[in-house]
């Protein structure tokens, strides 16, 4: 499973979200997530992609697809 | 002159009931909330028993909205929610200035913070929930419900113990009294069944053994077998507004807020006082403008605790002298358990309720009378076809504020205020 659709799954299934409101552009204010939720977000992010998220979570994180670079940018400094 | 206050809606999110009408038919029906829990750690409970809200959350709120609430702001929001719908009011016709939000809470968002420390404590983690601090927060509620409807007037949050929500509607109908606002959305909250909360109660002594051959009979207010108070978790909420102003609307009005009494102990941080509680009557009867004799039922605090009961029972005679033996008294907490901060709230819509329907709800689990507590409990069972002209609701609480509510049947000319 790609990063996108592994994201996707965990939005769907911990957030209650749909599945056609989670395209890589959705801006995740606008599927509910505030500042907060995406840092709760990052735990859930760690647990799936078996990666450790230390310092600062950046606080650009946009778009669905924001976050989807910044965990392949995690997954490459971790390979 | 001051103003006349409405009661214009009623809601609850509570043991026994997620409306008025389910809450107070079980009641009347003696039917008790209050059973085994079943919680995480709970087998480390001496007496594992409380009365919980057949409440849902995932049912009112998605999923991203859940994780910023913690319950006690679920079961607030829908409670509020009845009240207002009750109400009929529509805040985008109001001036929502003159619109605020009054709520008591003792123990707030509880289970967050218990949640928090497991998981920094017990589980060595440092994954503690960014919406802890916000979820946790005692104006939590107060601040949703505010928010959710656009009220822009006062929000505030009060917690004086297990008085904490007769103080907020109290409070809030003082407001509209002196013409600071127009309308009130008021009540309490609680959410207290979760595992360190229920321990360190347990660790207080006052809570009620489970009763080995019927849990639901654990809570005997009033009898000389009673062995404390069981807990209980929900929300209450009435929709107050200045008289005037419901009149205009052509609001159904439920019944007048008549008088709001409080008084503080000043004797000991657990202990009650005959005289506290007493003065606290006198006081709500004098801001009524109601003598003594206008009483028709009396919500009791009723929480069946050794102290409250007797302490209770005294300060009831010694406010209404021979009088007392004829009024009836009632403790539904031996159905609904104590909700704490919530407890006045809700005990104050079941005054309203008996005062609308003219039944008086019965203390249930009186088993062996105790010669100290010798008032009319309404035993076993309600009565009925009662004219209630108006009803009193008793709060008292650690810390010894003590807070007393009556509300009176609606009359649209007042002789009091003519």
């Amino acid at each position: 499973m790609n990063t996108l659709r592994t994201l996707q799954d965990i939005l769907i299934r911990d957030y209650g979200l749909t599945g056609e409101r989670l395209c890589a552009d959705a801006v995740l204010t606008e599927l509910g997530l505030d500042s907060l939720s995406v840092l709760e977000l990052m735990f859930k992010i760690e647990d799936r992609f078996h990666v450790t998220i230390s310092g600062d979570t950046p606080t650009d994180l946009v778009t669905v697809n924001d976050v989807v670079r910044y965990i392949d940018g995690l997954l490459s400094a971790a390979s | 002159m001051k103003r006349r206050v409405a009661i214009t809606g009623l809601g609850v999110a509570a043991p026994l009931g997620r409306n008025m009408d389910e809450l107070f038919s079980n009641l009347v029906a003696g039917r008790s909330a209050i059973r085994r829990l079943t919680l995480a750690r709970g087998e480390r409970l001496r007496s594992p028993i409380g009365a919980v809200a057949d409440f849902d959350g995932s049912t009112h709120f998605s999923d991203v909205r859940l994780r910023m609430l913690d319950r006690v702001s679920q079961l607030a929001l829908v409670a509020a929610a009845q009240a207002i719908a009750d109400s009929r009011l529509d805040f985008t016709v109001e001036s929502r200035e003159r619109c605020g939000v009054c709520v008591g809470t003792s123990m707030g968002g509880a289970e967050t913070s218990d949640d928090g420390y497991f998981t920094l404590y017990g589980e060595h983690s440092e994954r503690i929930k960014p919406y802890s601090v916000l979820a946790a927060m005692s104006n939590a509620p107060a601040a949703w419900i505010g928010i959710d409807y656009g009220l822009s007037g006062p929000n505030l949050t009060y917690s004086t113990a297990c008085s904490s929500s007769a103080v907020a509607i109290g409070e809030a109908a003082n407001k509209i009294r002196c013409g600071e606002v127009d309308v009130m959305l008021a009540g309490g909250a609680e959410a207290p069944l979760a595992f360190g909360v229920l321990r360190a109660w347990e660790a207080m002594r006052t809570l009620a053994s489970m009763d080995p051959l019927d849990a639901s009979a654990s809570c005997r207010p009033f009898s000389q077998t009673r062995t404390g108070l069981v807990l209980g978790e929900g929300a209450a909420f009435v929709a107050l507004e200045d008289w005037q102003h419901a009149m205009a609307r052509g609001a159904v009005i439920h019944a007048e807020f008549a008088g709001y009494g409080l008084t503080s102990d000043i004797a000991h941080i657990t202990k009650p006082s005959i005289e506290g509680q007493a003065n606290a009557m006198r006081a709500a009867l004098r801001s009524a403008q109601l003598d003594t004799g206008a009483i028709d039922y009396i919500n009791a605090h009723g929480t069946a605790t050794m102290q409250n009961d007797a302490v209770e029972t005294e300060a009831i005679k010694a406010v209404f002298g021979n009088r007392a033996h004829s009024i009836p008294v009632s403790s539904t907490k031996s159905m609904h358990g104590h909700l704490l901060g919530a407890a006045g709230a809700l005990e104050f819509v079941i005054a309203v309720a008996a005062l609308r329907h003219g039944i008086v709800p019965p203390t249930m689990h009186l088993n062996v009378a105790d010669p100290v507590c010798d008032l009319d409990y309404v035993v076993d069972h309600a009565r009925s076809g009662l004219a209630l002209r108006s009803v009193m609701s008793n709060s008292f609480a650690f810390g010894g504020t003590n807070a007393v509510l009556i509300a009176e049947a609606a009359r649209t000319h007042n002789p009091r205020l003519s």
